[in-house]
């Protein structure tokens, strides 16, 4: 039986590529070491913040949670709350916000839970509903991924939020890291930084990824040892597409040459610095969209645009003239299409170039 | 005899026992990696090279899935 390389009790934890194994104590003290040192080297937090921890109810984001709570109250300026986009899915979402609401309870944490259905006016169920209906070339994680960042932000914002913490982890960054390598897309590689932004726009809240450095199968551990893992869910959208793939292929990598995962890593980073230099941007220039006023990448953002083809957002003809042209452009654009896939829905066949537009919303 | 193995959210199997078996054994007959569950072992969580005996439950809480 493997032995605690500290105190020799029996082992939980068997760190292969570092040699180590860990007691149950050793091993916590060995997380909270390895986050500490994240939260430092990356600059994570300032000594003030107003920390809003996104969670789905799933362990990594929990056990985020529950770490962070634990070691706001070590700093004095440290305030954390916790909010949870609820997107409506059926047989899936109700598990997972009873059991966050159970873990916020116990930690005594203010929470906020945002739902779909109140803010865009459907659940995900019905979006993706009435998207297969209009005939629109998306995919669920689309929807749920641009819906969701557009929807944590804003409340975010509205709890006062100066950071929101997010529980990605190494896994889920060097899958998407993997990905994005084999499309060729350097744009995306450079937006996998343990920070987001510096976005200066009034209304982007920060986002950060404290677990950047922490194994998955870390993070499970931590949320099993401390009862934040007694159940599981799967997302009945969940796509056992490319990213199942890419992480079978690292998986066993890993466990054929144990710190693989910490090699991808630091060949991200060193990836990250030659992009940095080269001017290679992931967030580019920030604007207001024309029509929400929300943080964008263009004249009108993805959220509003998604919802103008999806016919849950309608603009007066006098709202369209007020638009400046770039948006109103867009509108139009978006108007044409949403035309051209009614009547196509509505019989006649789909023209070659009109297909290939979707695109997955990755790790969100 | 044999060793219960319950896989959180996807049910049972059962991994006929050998005697000098270790976790790591059993989750390789189930085709399974070990860096892909934290695994407990009547009720506590042990490393891949814990030996298990004849009778044993263990639980495998899987490592993948998001959130
Ligand atoms: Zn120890
Ligand atoms: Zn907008």
């Amino acid at each position: 039986m493997a032995r605690c390389s500290v105190c020799g009790r029996p082992a939980v934890y068997v760190d292969r590529a570092g040699g180590v194994a860990f007691c149950e104590k050793h091993f916590l003290e060995y997380f909270d070491r390895k986050v500490r040192r994240t939260i430092r080297r990356f600059r994570l937090f300032r000594p003030r913040e107003r920390i809003v921890v996104a969670v789905s109810g799933g362990k990594d984001s929990l056990a985020l949670l529950h770490y962070l709570v634990r070691l706001s109250r070590r700093v004095p300026g440290w305030e954390v709350k916790a909010l949870l986009v609820d997107e409506g899915i059926k047989g899936y979402r109700e598990y997972t916000i009873k059991r966050f609401e159970r873990v916020a309870g116990e930690l005594g944490v203010e929470y906020r839970i945002v739902r779909f259905r109140d803010e865009l006016g459907y659940t995900l169920d019905e979006i993706v509903r009435l998207g297969a209906e209009r005939g629109l070339p998306y995919k669920p994680c689309t929807y749920c991924g641009v819906f969701r960042r557009y929807l944590m932000n804003k409340a975010a914002r509205e709890m006062g939020a100066t950071v929101v913490a997010t529980g990605h982890n190494l896994d889920d960054i060097v899958q998407t890291y993997l990905m994005n390598v084999l499309g060729n897309d350097w744009e995306k590689v450079a937006r996998l930084g343990p920070v987001s932004g510096p976005a200066s726009h009034p209304r982007f809240v920060r986002k950060v990824k404290p677990f950047y450095e922490v194994l998955e199968k870390e993070t499970t551990l931590y949320a099993v040892l401390h009862g934040l893992y007694d159940g599981f869910e799967e997302c009945p959208y969940a796509p056992l597409g490319e990213r199942w793939e890419i992480r079978r292929l690292i998986n066993r990598l890993e466990e054929q040459r144990p710190g693989t995962k910490y090699s991808l890593l630091r060949s991200l980073l060193n990836a990250l610095e030659i992009l940095r230099r080269a001017g290679v941007a992931g967030d580019g220039e920030v604007r207001s969209c024309a029509i929400c006023g929300e943080p964008s990448a263009h004249p009108v953002c993805r959220a509003c645009l998604l919802r103008i083809e999806l016919g849950i957002l309608e603009l007066s003809e006098e709202q369209l003239e007020k638009l400046p042209r770039e948006a109103r452009e867009m509108v139009l654009h978006a108007l044409r299409l949403r035309e051209k896939r009614r009547r196509r829905a509505s019989g006649g066949a789909a023209s070659p170039a009109d297909r290939g537009r979707g695109d997955s919303g990755g790790a969100g | 005899m044999a060793v219960r193995v319950r896989i959180l959210g996807r049910g049972e199997r059962l991994v006929e026992y050998r005697p000098g078996m270790r976790v790591i054994d059993v989750l390789r007959e189930l085709g399974l990696l070990s860096n892909e569950y934290v695994v407990s072992r009547n009720g506590r969580v042990v490393a891949e090279d814990e030996e298990v005996s004849d009778g044993d439950e263990l639980v495998l809480y899987p490592v993948v899935s998001g959130g």
